[in-house]
């Protein structure tokens, strides 16, 4: 024990391991599924005759395991981490946090079974049945009962970045996700207006949960790594309020040409434009994490990369003359695993490998395994996008002319597809690497002969 | 910071406490102290950039709401317009449509027809003749042989398509002015459109007539 | 932000206007959008009952995951021109239907108007047959049929496919009741009423004009379109 873990790590170990646990089975799962949809999109033959794997319910399988798992799981766990650390006590109503987990998980996977067997909603990002959401609803409350005391019980009053962050993630996503369930589940909405309650819940996933998660950690991390305060400070709280106003509103940007009133879309390119600011803010503010070293800090300037040029291509995708091209393309595809993976997963594993240490009171076991994991997330990351970006504009064009038959479209997405397979079974083996790391830091109980943590030195001021 | 050992990368070291990264934090945003009036770009630049931001979101805005109408699906029309503003219907377009649902089983894609039992209507003198007359057989059918192009054809008799006593299709007088135009229009027919007027006209002059003769059709104009 | 209930305040509202612009929004003005009535009949019509329990088919085996039921309009992509729909969709066309599936990527064609595809819309035989054996990149839905023993007569509903695998002497297939539904349901996609706020609005200056010369390509292109159509499934 020394100045760096205390006791705020040790007695919050418990119900912290689970989550990230729990969390990264569920990302080997999800890989696995995303694979076995990327072969069937190459090969449709391949598990055809398994009706519980029809393509149809295979990327919805892939998608749910990888955001209400992973990402969930992971994001909570660093979130509560945060706010304990943030607020200077232990973690409070742990026993909340490890049953709250256990209802989550077991959600989660009647989930899976749900859509396996044929509850597949068709809402992307919303692959949840209806009845498997108040048990949800009722775990996450649970899980974030405890960040909620801990930050009301806060030494400070004043409030740091990843406590506006965190705090946001927790309180907001049980809001949009009852809202959602009500209105398309147990009293649909009529209609097309269904798409446009999708559309605006994916994007508050989207800006009001996972970027958010992720910001707490990258804003915790890098300043603590890097000894110095974060650069453009003082204009924080307006990236943040940016991104919780503007966010959501960006729902229509899936109904570009759709059968939905003009408004929508249109409201949903403005407000994607005006996000703008909020990037420019994050970009200021954590500019330093690029010269950085450290493991931890690589993965969140990858991290952060992918979430700004996200933005950028999020952004133009939106407009008339791109989106004739990029729509109801694998782009779409593109665009949401460069934001899902290649921002908030990597994010979320720079923070892994941050906080890990500290909440076990241990360093990792293996340094080769981390700059495996690093080197073949990123070049998995950096291949799944390009591929369906490519796959995609190649299938817009397509699409676009009326003189191509799908049989070529498909001939000429092929090569790619089989790249975005071989990207995805890059990922899984880094993601392999990782779970057989965590799990022997878990299980060696000898000290580890790196350096004992150093103790911190009070932080430097940086100019601006 | 220069001396320090390169990083593990099993355990990144933290550089600072939590406390002092929120205490150095809270600095950041009390008052600080006025560093001798130095001049700092960032606010400057971010000002323009959010005022630019601002502006290309209003007029965006404005221009491609399409007045916030539920039933204003194009977001080009224009602002000053009327507000749910469709336009004329496209009489080429319907006519294909109806000729397409109905018309092409007799008289086929190609407007030939069939020896002997429906007439051709590509190049036919009654299409491109007075349009008194095919409004009136679409109107109420016709009946009886027909000679086109010097051969005859009579072995089926035409439907009445109007909105008349007997009618199975009750088609308005837009759709029955639509399928004419098309028909006049197409495999190189060169007939001038047919208004919905001019149908009406006939269709008031008329009323619920029977089936048209050839002889009576002749007799017309 | 030192004051907890300003923050909690801002975060409520924040969530709370985008709901109420968007959502409550496009739910006041859309959610009571009434059918259209023209002279011959009212759209969109309803689903008979197999084809309404087809769209609960459609949705569980995760079509849209690779069909649209969304038509762009005539300046916005080729969908139109590809034969998908005379017009573009518009709300109207959803209201009767449980859950729209609009779908998001095109890895097939779109699926909004396949009743009333021209000249051919395709018939129940060839769905069968499509479910059955798959085509491209869509594969084949053997776990919708069962192959048994013929008892008796042969059964109405049976389907000769053609290709690789013959069906062994004695034995019949048969689509089960899911195929069914769902044939029926796709056999029932069908906008081919025309609503007032889908006709295309002309750009400024060419009306009437540009409407004539816009009808002049669909036919040659119609015509192309036709061509493979005896070749198994038609492509576009």
């Amino acid at each position: 024990m020394n100045a760096e873990v205390t006791a705020i790590d040790s007695l919050s170990r418990r119900p912290l391991l689970l989550l990230l646990a729990s969390g990264l089975a569920w990302l080997l799962l999800g890989g696995l599924l995303a694979l076995i949809a990327a072969a069937q999109l190459i090969q449709p033959a391949f598990l055809a005759d398994c009706s519980f794997l029809t393509y149809g319910r295979t990327t919805a399988l892939a998608e749910t395991a990888f955001v209400y798992g992973w990402l969930a799981n992971a994001g909570l766990a660093l979130g509560l981490w945060i706010l304990a650390r943030l607020g200077g006590e232990a973690l409070r109503a742990q026993n909340w946090i490890v049953v709250g987990t256990l209802f989550w998980n077991a959600g989660i996977t009647i989930a899976l079974i749900g859509l396996a067997t044929g509850d597949v909603t068709g809402f992307s990002l919303l692959n949840l049945p209806g009845y498997v959401q108040p048990l949800l609803l009722v775990a996450y409350g649970a899980i974030a009962v405890s960040g909620i005391l801990a930050w009301g019980g806060r030494r400070r009053s004043m409030m740091y970045a990843s406590q506006w962050y965190a705090v946001a993630a927790l309180i907001l996503f049980p809001w949009f996700l009852s809202v959602a369930g009500v209105m398309l589940f147990w009293s649909p909405a009529r209609g097309v207006v269904q798409a446009v309650v999708a559309g605006w819940y994916s994007q508050c996933v989207w800006t009001l949960w996972l970027a958010p998660a992720a910001l707490a950690v990258a804003y915790y991390v890098v300043p603590k790594v890097t000894g110095r305060t974060l650069r453009s400070y003082s204009f924080a709280a307006l990236g943040f309020w940016t991104l919780l106003f503007m966010g959501p509103w960006t729902g229509g940007r899936h109904l570009i040409g759709g059968p939905v009133p003009a408004w929508i879309p249109t409201i949903a390119v403005v407000t994607g434009a005006l996000l703008f600011f909020h990037y420019i803010i994050v970009a200021l503010n954590l500019r330093d994490t690029f010269a950085a070293p450290g493991v931890s800090l690589r993965f969140i300037a990858f991290g952060l990369a992918a979430y700004l040029l996200g933005g950028v291509t999020d952004a133009l995708t939106s407009f008339h003359g791109l989106s004739m091209v990029t729509r109801f393309t694998y782009v779409e595809n593109a665009e949401q695993q460069l934001a899902l993976y290649g921002a908030i997963s990597m994010i979320f594993f720079g923070g892994l490998y941050y906080a890990v240490p500290r909440i076990t009171g241990r360093a990792w076991a293996f340094g080769g395994l981390i700059t495996g994991h690093l080197g073949f997330s990123a070049l998995g990351v950096v291949g799944l996008v390009l591929a369906l970006a490519v796959a995609g504009l190649v299938q817009g064009g397509g699409l676009l002319s009326t003189e191509v038959s799908f049989a070529e479209i498909g001939e000429l997405t092929q090569p790619w597809l089989v790249a975005v397979l071989f990207a995805q079974i890059i990922l899984l083996f880094g993601n392999i690497l990782l779970s057989v790391n965590f799990l022997a830091t878990l299980a060696l109980s000898q000290k580890a002969e790196v350096a004992q943590f150093r103790a911190p030195v009070a932080m430097e001021v940086s100019a601006s | 910071m220069s001396t320090e050992p390169p990083s593990d990368p099993r355990l990144d070291q933290a550089a600072s406490s939590d406390d002092s990264l929120l205490s150095s934090h809270e600095k950041l945003l009390g008052r600080q102290p006025d560093e001798k009036a130095k001049y700092r770009l960032t606010p400057i630049a971010l000002l323009f950039a959010f005022s630019g931001l601002i502006l290309f979101a209003g007029t965006y805005l404005n221009r491609y709401a399409g007045h916030y109408d539920s039933l204003i699906y194009n977001e080009n029309a224009s602002p000053g317009g009327a507000t749910a503003a469709p336009m004329a219907v496209d009489m080429v377009a319907l006519g294909k449509k109806q000729f397409q649902s109905v018309c092409i089983t007799c008289h086929q894609a190609t407007g030939l027809g069939q020896a002997g039992i429906y007439p051709p209507l590509a190049g036919s003198e009654w299409v491109n003749g007075p349009e008194e007359r095919i409004i009136r057989i679409v109107l109420d059918g016709l009946k009886g042989t027909v000679h086109v192009a010097g051969k005859e054809y009579g072995a089926a008799a035409m439907p009445v398509f109007g909105q008349v006593a007997g009618s199975g299709y009750n088609w308005s007088d837009e759709k029955i002015a639509a399928v004419l135009t098309y028909v006049r229009q197409e495999w190189g027919n060169k007939g001038a459109p047919v208004t919905t007027e001019a149908v009406t006209k006939i269709h008031q002059a008329t009323g619920d007539h029977k089936e048209w003769s050839e002889a009576e059709l002749a007799a017309i104009k | 932000m030192k004051h907890g209930f300003y923050f909690l305040l801002g975060l409520v509202g924040a969530l709370g206007l985008s709901w109420a612009g968007i959502v409550m929004g496009s739910n006041t003005q859309l959610a009571s959008l009434p059918p259209y009535a023209d002279d011959t009949d009212t759209s969109p019509p309803w689903f008979p009952g197999e084809a309404a329990r087809g769209e609960y088919v459609y949705k569980d085996l995760g079509c849209s995951a690779c069909h649209t039921q969304q038509v762009r309009r005539p300046d916005f992509g080729s969908d139109v021109a590809r034969g998908w729909g005379d017009r573009q969709s518009v709300a109207r066309d959803y209201i009767y239907q449980p859950f729209p599936q609009l779908g998001n990527n095109r890895v097939g064609p779109d699926l909004t108007n396949l009743a009333g595809r021209r000249p051919n819309p395709p018939d129940e035989e060839d769905l069968m047959k499509l479910l059955y054996e798959g085509h491209g990149g869509m594969p084949a839905y053997k776990f919708l049929f069962e192959q048994r023993k013929i008892i008796g007569q042969v059964s109405d509903h049976a389907i000769k496919p053609s290709g690789a695998a013959p069906i062994p002497a004695g034995y019949e297939l048969v689509p089960s009741r899911r195929a069914q539904m769902l044939v029926a349901y796709l056999r029932n996609l069908n906008t081919t009423s025309d609503y007032p706020e889908s006709r295309p609005i002309p750009a400024a200056g060419a009306e009437s004009a540009g409407s004539a010369t816009k009808a002049k390509p669909a036919p040659a292109k119609a015509a192309s379109g036709a061509a493979p159509a005896p070749a198994k499934k038609a492509t576009p």
